[in-house]
C-alpha cells in the first residue's frame, strides 16, 4: 500500500509540466544520440551535465536519466539499419537486425525491438520500486568498511569487464583515484597535487574532465577514418510484428529482462554485458541456432530487452548504496552532487518526491520512447544522414560552452582539451577511460570511508574481512583479480569484455 | 612468420613505452604521497591513501612492461595505420590554439575562427557553408548565454563579446 502511495506521489512529480518538458528533452537526446554512431550516452551526459544547474534537481536528474535509458531505444534504429552499432549496448543487435532490415524485415526488427524495450523498462522499475526501498533499509546498517568493500568490489568488476589487459584497466583506476583526490583534504584540510594553483584547491572537476575524455577525445577518435554508411534505403513498413514474431520474441523478451535487471544491479557490469549475455542465452537456448546472424528475431528481441532492463536496474545501488555501478550512473551522481544531494539509504525516506518522482519520470518516459521510436522512425532515420563534417566542430564548441558554463572558468576549459589529448593518446594505447571516471568519482569516497574504518578499528585491517558483506566483496574482488591469470576464465572476460564501461 | 608490426625490447614498443608512464607516474603519486606524510595506521595521514595508490599503480605499470617484453606489443607506428592520423594531429593543433587565445582573444574572437578551422580541416565543407556556421553558430550561442542566460563569456583584451 505505501508503495502505491508513493507512486502516486511520485506521478505528482512527475507530472508537472516542467518536469515532464525535462522528460521529453532528456528522452529526445537520448534517442538522437542513441541514433547518432560516434556519441554515446556517456558524451550526451557530459555534455549536459552543466545544464541541469539551471533547474530543479528532479529535472536535472529526469533528464539526465531520461538520457541514458533513451539512447538504449536510439542504439537499436542505426545497429538495424546502418549496421554500425549507435552505442556500446547495441552492438549485439547489428548482427541479427541489419540481416533483417537487409531481408526487407527492417519494421518487425525496429518494432520489436522497441516492444521488448518498453517491456524491458517496464519491468525493470517494477522490480526498482520494490527492491529499492527495502535494499535501502538494509544499508543503513552498512558501516565505512562494507562501503568502502563494495566500492573496490564495483571498480573491479568494471576492470574485470573493460576490453584489453586488466592491469591496464587497474592502472586507469589507479589513475582515477589519484585524480579524484586532487584538492583539499576533507579531514586535514592539507592541499594535495594541487601545484600552488589555487583552481585545484576544490579538486578537478567531473564535468571537464569528462567532456574531455569521452566529448573530445571521441571526435578525434572520429576524425581518423570516414564514417561511411550504409543505409537502408528502402520504406520502413510493418513496423507492428506479426503473431509468429511475438511467438518467437515472447521467451527471448521474458528471459533478456530478467538476465538484464540483474546483470545491471551489478556494480561494474551495465547494459554492454546484458545484451551479450542475452544473445549468448538465446542461441544456446534456441532450436535453430544456425538461424542466429542470419536474421534471427530472437536475435534483436533478447538482447534489446536486456539493455534496457540493465539501465533500470543500475539505478539501484545508486539510489539505495549511493555507488554508482558504472561510469554512467557515475555522472548521475554528479548530477545529484552538484544539487547539493547525496543519493544513499537515506534518499527514499528524505527526500521520497525526488527518488518517486525519478522513477515514475523513467515511466513516462519509457511511454514516451514508445512514440518517439515508432511512428516518428522516419525523422530518426533522416538524421541517419546528417554530415559528421558539420556535427563534430559543433559537438566540439558545445563542450567549449558547456564546461565554461558549468563553473564560470577558462581553467576546466584547458583541463577539459588536456583530458580530451590525453584520452585520445590512452584510447589509441588500449586505455579504456571508463574505470578512470569511476574511480575518479568514487575515489575520494573510497579514501573516506577506509580512513574512517581504520579509525573506528584502532587500524586493525581484520574489520574489513570479520564484517560478513565487507569480507564476501572482497573475496569476490579478489577471485576476480587473479581470474585472468588462468587461460579458461581469461578467454571467457575477453567474451563479456566491454567498449566504453557503459 | 615474424610480424614486423609486433615487437618485443624495442623503443618503438607502444605497450613498453604506455607501461614506463605508468611506472613514472607511480613513482611521483609514492613521492607526493610521502611528502604529504603517511600518519599512522590507527589515524592515517592525508598522503597514505596516495602512497598505497602510487604503489599499486607501479605494480600494475610493471605488469604491463613484463607483458610488453615478454610477449611483445605492437609498435607505436602500427597504431596509426591506415589512419587518416593528420587530422587529429590538427584536431589538437587547433584546440591548443583555441585555448591560447581564449583569455586574451575573447570567445568570439577565438571560437569563430576556430569553427571556419574544424570544419574546414575534418573532412572541408564548402566555404559558402563553413563561413555561415562559423559565424553564426558561436555568435548565436554567445548571444543566448550573454543576453537570455546571463553568463558573462570571457571578453579578452578587446573586450568584444
Amino acid at each position: 500500500m505505501d508503495t502505491l502511495v508513493n507512486v502516486a506521489h511520485g506521478f505528482g512529480v512527475a507530472l508537472l509540466p516542467i518536469n515532464l518538458l525535462y522528460c521529453f528533452i532528456g528522452v529526445f537526446i537520448g534517442t538522437l544520440v542513441g541514433v547518432l554512431p560516434g556519441i554515446g550516452p556517456i558524451s550526451a551526459m557530459s555534455l549536459l551535465l552543466p545544464v541541469t544547474l539551471s533547474g530543479t534537481p528532479e529535472s536535472g536528474i529526469i533528464m539526465m536519466a531520461g538520457i541514458y535509458y533513451g539512447s538504449m531505444y536510439g542504439g537499436s534504429t542505426t545497429s538495424i539499419l546502418v549496421n554500425i552499432p549507435g552505442e556500446a549496448a547495441s552492438v549485439v543487435t547489428c548482427i541479427d537486425g541489419h540481416q533483417m532490415a537487409k531481408q526487407g524485415r527492417a519494421g518487425p526488427a525496429l518494432g520489436i525491438a522497441a516492444f521488448g524495450s518498453f517491456a524491458a523498462g517496464t519491468f525493470a522499475l517494477v522490480a526498482l520500486m520494490l527492491v529499492a526501498p527495502k535494499l535501502a533499509s538494509i544499508a543503513i546498517a552498512f558501516g565505512p568498511a562494507e562501503y568502502f568493500s563494495l566500492m573496490v568490489l564495483g571498480l573491479v568488476v568494471l576492470t574485470f569487464l573493460t576490453q584489453g589487459s586488466m592491469p591496464k584497466a587497474l592502472l586507469m583506476a589507479c589513475i582515477g583515484v589519484v585524480l579524484g583526490l586532487v584538492g583539499l583534504d576533507s579531514i586535514t584540510a592539507q592541499p594535495r597535487l594541487t601545484f600552488g594553483r589555487m583552481e585545484l584547491i576544490d579538486g578537478i572537476g567531473l564535468v571537464p574532465v569528462v567532456m574531455g575524455l569521452f566529448g573530445v577525445a571521441e571526435v578525434l577518435l572520429n576524425t581518423e577514418q570516414a564514417i561511411k554508411r550504409d543505409i537502408i534505403n528502402t520504406k520502413i513498413t510493418h513496423l507492428l510484428p506479426s503473431r509468429e514474431d511475438w511467438k518467437a520474441s515472447a521467451g527471448p523478451v521474458g528471459r533478456g529482462t530478467i538476465l538484464g535487471f540483474f546483470l545491471g544491479i551489478l556494480p561494474g557490469g551495465g547494459a554492454v554485458v546484458a545484451s551479450f549475455a542475452s544473445y549468448a542465452l538465446e542461441k544456446r537456448l534456441s532450436k535453430t541456432p544456425e538461424r542466429f546472424g542470419h536474421g534471427a528475431i530472437e536475435g534483436v528481441a533478447g538482447p534489446e530487452s536486456a539493455n534496457n532492463a540493465a539501465a533500470g536496474g543500475a539505478f539501484i545501488p545508486l539510489m539505495t548504496l549511493g555507488i554508482p555501478p558504472n561510469v554512467v550512473m557515475a555522472l548521475l551522481l554528479g548530477a545529484f552532487v552538484i544539487h547539493g544531494l547525496q543519493p544513499g539509504p537515506l534518499l527514499i525516506t528524505q527526500n521520497p518526491g525526488l527518488f518517486w518522482g525519478i522513477v515514475a519520470s523513467m515511466y513516462i518516459g519509457n511511454v514516451m520512447l514508445l512514440i518517439l521510436n515508432l511512428p516518428m522512425i522516419g525523422m530518426w532515420v533522416q538524421l541517419l544522414k546528417l554530415p559528421y563534417n558539420i556535427l563534430f566542430p559543433l559537438i566540439i564548441l558545445f563542450t567549449i560552452l558547456g564546461v565554461y558554463c558549468s563553473s564560470n572558468n577558462v581553467f576546466d576549459v584547458y583541463v577539459m582539451i588536456a583530458f580530451g589529448i590525453i584520452g585520445y593518446f590512452m584510447r589509441k594505447l588500449g586505455y579504456e577511460p571508463a574505470p578512470l571516471v569511476l574511480a575518479f568519482v568514487l575515489g575520494p569516497m573510497m579514501e573516506n570511508n577506509l580512513r574512517k574504518s581504520l579509525i573506528l578499528s584502532q587500524g586493525d585491517l581484520w574489520t574489513f574481512v570479520q564484517r560478513p558483506i565487507s569480507g564476501a566483496c572482497l573475496v569476490l574482488a579478489l577471485v576476480l583479480l587473479t581470474a585472468p591469470l588462468l587461460p579458461s576464465l581469461r578467454k571467457k572476460r575477453e567474451l563479456v569484455a566491454l567498449d566504453e564501461g557503459a | 612468420m615474424n610480424d614486423p608490426t609486433n615487437v618485443k625490447l624495442r623503443l618503438s614498443n607502444s605497450e613498453l613505452w604506455g607501461g614506463l608512464i605508468g611506472l613514472a607516474l607511480g613513482g611521483f603519486v609514492i613521492w607526493s604521497g610521502l611528502k604529504l606524510k603517511l600518519g599512522t595506521i590507527n589515524d592515517p595521514g592525508s598522503g597514505y591513501v596516495l602512497f598505497y595508490t602510487g604503489i599499486l599503480m607501479c605494480v600494475f605499470a610493471g605488469a604491463i612492461i613484463v607483458s610488453a617484453v615478454t610477449e611483445g606489443g605492437p609498435t607505436l607506428a602500427s597504431r596509426w595505420e591506415d589512419m587518416r592520423w593528420s587530422k587529429p594531429l590538427l584536431l589538437i593543433a587547433c584546440l591548443t590554439a583555441f585555448s591560447f587565445a581564449l583569455e586574451p582573444l575573447g570567445f568570439l574572437l577565438s571560437s569563430i575562427p576556430l569553427m571556419l578551422l574544424l570544419l574546414r580541416l575534418i573532412d572541408p565543407v564548402r566555404w559558402t557553408l563553413a563561413v555561415p556556421i562559423a559565424v553564426l553558430v558561436p555568435s548565436g550561442m554567445w548571444w543566448v548565454l550573454k543576453r537570455l542566460l546571463l553568463i558573462q563569456l570571457p571578453s579578452g583584451l578587446f573586450g568584444i563579446g
